[in-house]
């Protein structure tokens, strides 16, 4: 009875271990989509000032009922551009007042980062016409 | 077989599914996007609507690489069905929500499709022919045919010929077989069709996850849907996106895999 208990525990302790491995190799990729955790602009005033490289600062955050609006300013100048996200992309997010933000340009559109994260992406048209989310079922 | 074994062996199993069950489940680690990944991600998108576009297809069957699994000897980790719409390309796949044993049908956009935590910025897609494609294109703009042999109860291993479980790519070549044959209207008879078919799923070996480590991830493990004799002879089958498409392939079904990086 004991050598089969322990040959039973030592049988759970492998489920275990290859159960950590599986979780490990994940052959199948779970909802991790970035985008589910990177706010989409919604639209953007002024989209000028979003320059490769440049380095803006959040001037203002103002959040209501129907989405954020970020206030970008940029160092250089001081020219202003107005970003608007929607509520449930902004929300989670910790964007205040003064952070510094570096502007990336890509074919698809801008992103946004902050100490080396991404914090939005403001899609052109091609990079709009790439984007679409819709959960079928529940 | 004695009582005293009977209840040993049930107690041993109980014991046994509670170490996975354990393991089940984790929440996903949500951690945000680099701008270089942001960047790649969205630039793969591009070049894979372009190569789309240049197929000429209705329907591809695309897939990332989301995970390395080259210890498995798999270079793609899920797939869904691309389709045309008259916005661009969507694509129908299953998901696994963290942080739960479950899973959901989705529509993305490309963008969403790779803006995922790529392991390669690569992609692969196989043309069906054109009477499949044919066959699966009215059904993938509709709601309540894609969600028809879902099952939200979801494990990364899934045995391919149990309705227990059902994971992503399994949800896919089972839609597929719906849609080609009327009297698949099930999950069993949507996997009788795919064996008829010649569908041969991937055998996973154990001593191949031993030596992958011990990276705890999110993915929802479970066994119990497998056959006993081949759970204990360490040979766990389940549905790849690598044996979709040389099942495919093989089958006349569809094309060669062409390769978008």
């Amino acid at each position: 009875m004991k050598s089969s208990l322990n040959r039973c525990f030592a049988k759970a302790a492998l489920a275990t271990l290859l159960a950590l491995n599986l979780a490990a190799a994940q052959a199948q990729s779970v909802e991790a989509s970035m985008l589910s955790t990177l706010p989409v602009a919604v639209s953007v005033a002024a989209p000028v000032v979003l320059s490769a490289g440049a380095v803006l600062t959040v001037v203002a955050v103002e959040a209501s009922a129907t989405g954020a609006v970020w206030v970008l300013e940029r160092a250089s100048d001081g020219a202003r551009s107005t970003l608007r996200l929607s509520a449930q992309a902004a929300g989670g997010l910790s964007v205040v007042a003064g952070t510094a933000v570096v502007v990336t340009v890509m074919s698809t559109g801008w992103v946004l980062s902050a100490a080396g994260t991404a914090i939005a992406f403001i899609p052109n048209e091609i990079g709009a016409a790439l984007l679409y989310n819709e959960r079928v079922t529940r | 077989m004695s009582l005293l074994h009977t209840l040993r062996s049930v107690l041993c199993t109980a014991l046994a599914a509670t170490s996975f069950a354990a393991h089940a489940g984790r929440s996903c680690e949500s951690k945000p996007p680099t701008a270089d990944a942001v960047e790649r991600s969205m630039a793969l998108a591009e070049r894979a609507a372009k190569r789309l576009d240049a197929t000429g297809a209705q329907v591809v069957v695309l897939a990332r690489a989301g995970q390395n699994l080259s210890e498995y000897g798999l270079r793609y980790s899920h797939l869904g069905f691309a389709y045309r719409d008259t916005n661009g390309w969507r694509v129908v796949h299953k998901l696994n929500q963290c942080g739960s044993a479950k899973a959901a049908i989705y529509r993305q956009g490309l963008g969403e499709f790779f803006m995922d935590d790529l392991y390669r910025y690569e992609a692969a897609l196989v043309v069906p022919t054109e009477e499949v494609q044919a066959r699966l294109r009215p059904a993938l703009a509709d709601n309540t045919r894609v969600a028809q042999l879902n099952t939200p109860a979801y494990s990364v291993v899934a045995y391919p010929w149990a309705v227990t479980y059902q994971q992503s790519n399994q949800w896919a070549i089972e839609t597929l077989a719906m849609t080609q044959d009327p009297a698949a209207a099930t999950r069993e008879r949507a996997q009788a069709w795919l064996k008829l078919q010649g569908y041969q799923p991937t055998t996973l070996h154990i001593s191949a996850f031993k030596r992958l480590g011990a990276r705890v991830g999110t993915a929802n493990v479970a066994f119990d849907d497998h056959p006993n004799e081949k759970r204990f002879s360490d040979r766990i089958e389940t549905v790849t996106v690598d044996s979709v498409f040389a099942w495919l392939n093989r089958s006349g079904l569809g094309g060669p895999v062409q390769v978008i990086r």
